[in-house]
């Protein structure tokens, strides 16, 4: 039994950080220091730098331009970019939409998309929930009109993260209102934002932000090579995508991003200090517990349901940090601030994104499957029950 | 990175497994509590006899050369099964101190008689207790605290600022106890007590080692025993029909139910890191990541035993149903060698793991 990573494995832990010290924009890192959200065009030239190399599609095979990696590699990865702080490469893109195509998408779907995925030359959206549709995803009702060879699309998306951003969007409609199971009528569709009938309309959260939306589909006209897989096969593709790259689903980095900051602003504070050596020590334990999900992947390549331990764990100590740093940095944290503001001398530690991290990281529980859905999977995968 | 077991490993865990199965149902282990210091003999002879008091020391010692790993798969399989024997004062907490303290030639005068369990050690790990010396020898006055099997114990482990003593339980007058959650301990008042110099174990030995090999295998212990309180919780969910159907049904005690699935695998986790950490060379990582480890099985500790009773109803806090004896052993390895809190503290005092000025451990 040993947790210690290969020398090669430790390599290139080194060279991430090393590249990532090279090549990220000293502003990009500052804003994610501060709990800023970065700018598209940052977000954009990281992914770019990053594809240079291969390296903005960790989870893709090499023959459609990724770059190989093993699991750990992938965690390892990760787990710099988190901590570095860097943009992670686009989720939609690279850990949603590109893993699909791969799997179930044409030779010519791949011919088109992949590439500019993974270069963000396009930026996808994600189209699953809608106003009735949130955990119970089955029960879309966006419907899809088969007329000639296209598919005429009506309804109303929600919660598009980045939408605003984005040229694509990737969807679950129902194809076949008559199917006796509601998981049987379901297509997955690719949309391109730009088309007539698409409407991007801004959800603002209570964060004051703008980062989510909702998308109405009126009457759009979909061509039939934008059908991934069979028609009426999107349920399993949904599936798949939602189960996939799980690898640093637990996203300790990020905590610990956290709790350096609580630990710099509590200036001594025993209570807050004891209650950061709490976190980082159910943090460490569950970085074994990620090892040991991450080892489990040499057994079996079939999604471990006890992944669920990690979203479920990594989210409740990330909320329980987000907390604890609006208590660190004290009633100051409730000015109204703008992440636009210009960046304050280089030793300012500028609290003006916590309490709107705080509020906003309320959704890390709810979203990617809630913590009461985790729990159902795990009753139910393995504990049996 | 491989967390598998070995063959060996693997085949000592089945044995031990068959051992138990066979020797420690419950009804047997209530017999064994209600003997002379709260254990059984017999059940220490077997476990000589299969090699478990030896396993940890080297072979020049006579013992196995077996490592944390193997150590850890005992714990795991005392906890499921609620074993009394002082395993964990004999040979973990006493035999690493006279292991890594003792020269060649008291390794070579105390070992055989710890190993072959004819000569039982117990670790005052709570010892106030100052040595002066006399003439060539040494006087221990202060007092020792919760030795655990200092009951039972012929002789006693005793750190002091001075260097590390053993001492002959008979040459002093102790109160001996019995401990909730199982087991015996004793606390003593050493006055003047005459020690001879072959009997302060001559090398260097931080008592830290000695408290944090404890912490290794009361993790493993707690992590077997949540395990198991888990395992009779998921049965009694899915045979006890309360309202017309299994109690199982009930999203709220399903969620539960997940919530301590949750805390069983950070259990199990923090084992295997203590098993991995005790080869660590840097003392301050060993500390950081000892600390943690018992931070987090006292608290898991509780949530788990907590819950078991509480979804047990009733019957959960009978004397008669295993799942009582499983709340208040992991109630007793929570506030053993440090509480949560306690281990909090000590985390929060060296910084923690990454320091506040932006460097990563």
């Amino acid at each position: 039994m040993d947790l210690s990573f290969l020398p090669e494995e430790e390599r290139f832990r080194r060279d991430v950080k090393e590249f990532i010290a090279a090549r990220l924009d000293p502003l990009t890192r500052r804003k994610l220091e501060e709990g800023r959200v970065p700018s598209k065009p940052e977000i954009v030239a990281w992914q770019r730098t990053l594809n240079e190399h291969h390296w903005a599609t960790p989870s893709w095979p090499s023959n459609h331009g990724g770059p190989g990696w093993s699991p750990v590699q992938r965690y390892i990865f990760l787990d710099e970019l988190h901590q570095a702080p860097a943009p992670e490469p686009v989720s939609f893109n690279v850990a949603m939409i590109g893993p699909v195509l791969i799997e179930y998408g044409s030779p010519a779907q791949q011919e088109r998309f992949l590439e500019p995925t993974a270069n963000l030359d396009i930026w996808w959206a994600q189209g699953f929930s809608e106003p009735g549709a949130g955990s119970d995803l089955a029960a879309v009702r966006t419907s899809a009109r088969r007329e000639g060879t296209d598919f005429v699309i009506t309804g109303h998306k929600m919660w598009q993260g980045m939408a605003h951003h984005a040229d694509w969007m990737f969807t679950l409609v129902r194809s076949d209102p008559l199917a006796v199971r509601k998981q049987a009528g379901l297509s997955f569709l690719l949309i391109d934002l730009t088309s007539p009938g698409v409407t991007v309309r801004p959800i603002i959260t209570a964060d004051g932000r703008h980062d989510v939306n909702e998308v109405f589909l009126d009457e759009v006209r979909v061509p039939a090579d934008c059908l991934v897989g069979a028609e009426n096969g999107g349920w399993g593709i949904t599936k798949y995508l939602l189960s996939n790259e799980r690898s640093n689903i637990a996203r300790i980095g990020m905590t610990k991003q956290l709790v350096k900051r609580v630990k710099r602003l509590a200036r001594g504070n025993m209570t807050i200090l004891r209650a950061a050596a709490r976190i980082e020590a159910e943090l460490k334990i569950l970085e074994i517990t990620q090892l040991r999900v991450l080892d489990g992947q040499r057994h079996s390549a079939t999604p471990d349901p006890r992944s669920s331990i990690l979203k479920l764990k990594g989210v409740e100590l990330r909320q329980r940090a987000s907390e604890l740093l609006v208590k660190a940095a004290g009633p100051a944290a409730l000015e109204v601030r703008n992440d636009d503001e210009p960046f304050g001398a280089d030793d300012e530690d500028w609290i003006g994104a916590i309490l709107p991290n705080y509020t906003i990281l309320r959704a890390a529980s709810i979203y990617g499957g809630s913590s009461e859905v985790q729990k159902d999977i795990l009753a139910k995968g393995v504990l049996g029950l | 990175m491989n967390l598998d077991l070995n063959d060996d490993q693997e085949m000592l865990k089945a044995s031990l497994e068959r051992l138990l199965a066979e020797r420690y149902q419950p009804e047997q282990r209530r017999g064994y509590a209600a003997q002379d210091g709260g254990w059984s003999r017999e059940r220490w002879a077997d476990f000589a006899e299969l090699g478990l008091l030896a396993l940890p020391f080297g072979e020049g010692d006579g013992g196995l050369g077996l490592g944390p790993v193997e150590t850890m798969i005992v714990g795991e399989a005392f906890g499921r099964a609620l074993v009394l024997e002082p395993y964990l004062a004999a040979i973990v907490l006493a035999g690493t101190a006279i292991g890594c303290g003792g020269s060649n030639e008291q390794r070579a005068v105390l070992l055989p008689g710890l190993l072959d369990g004819s000569t039982l050690y117990a670790y005052a790990h709570d010892a106030q207790v100052v040595a002066e010396p006399s003439g060539r020898d040494w006087r221990l006055s202060g007092t020792i605290s919760l030795v655990i099997a200092g009951n039972s114990a012929d002789r006693i482990v005793v750190p002091t600022p001075a260097g590390i003593f053993i001492v002959s339980a008979d040459a002093i007058s102790r109160r001996g106890y019995r401990l909730h959650g199982g087991g015996g301990a004793a606390d003593a008042v050493l006055d003047r007590l005459h020690v001879a110099t072959s009997d302060r174990l001559a090398g260097d030995c931080a008592p830290e080692r000695v408290i944090e090999a404890g912490i290794a295998f009361l993790a493993a212990e707690a992590a077997g025993a949540m395990q198991a309180a888990l395992d009779i919780t998921l049965d009694h969910l899915r045979t006890r029909e309360q309202f017309g159907r299994p109690i199982g049904t009930n999203q709220a005690l399903r969620h539960r139910a997940a919530d301590m699935l949750v805390e069983v695998e950070q259990a199990r986790s923090a084992a295997i890191l203590a098993a991995l950490l005790s080869g660590a060379t840097d003392p301050l990582e060993r500390a950081r990541g000892f600390a943690a480890v018992k931070a987090v099985i006292g608290a898991a500790a509780r949530f788990v035993a907590q819950q078991a009773v509480q979804l047990h109803g009733g019957i959960g806090v009978s004397e008669e149903h295993v799942v009582s004896h499983y709340f208040r052993r992991l109630t007793a390895i929570g506030m053993l060698l440090g509480d949560s809190d306690h281990h909090l503290d000590r985390l929060a005092a060296m910084g923690g793991f990454t320091a506040g000025d932006g460097e990563v451990e």
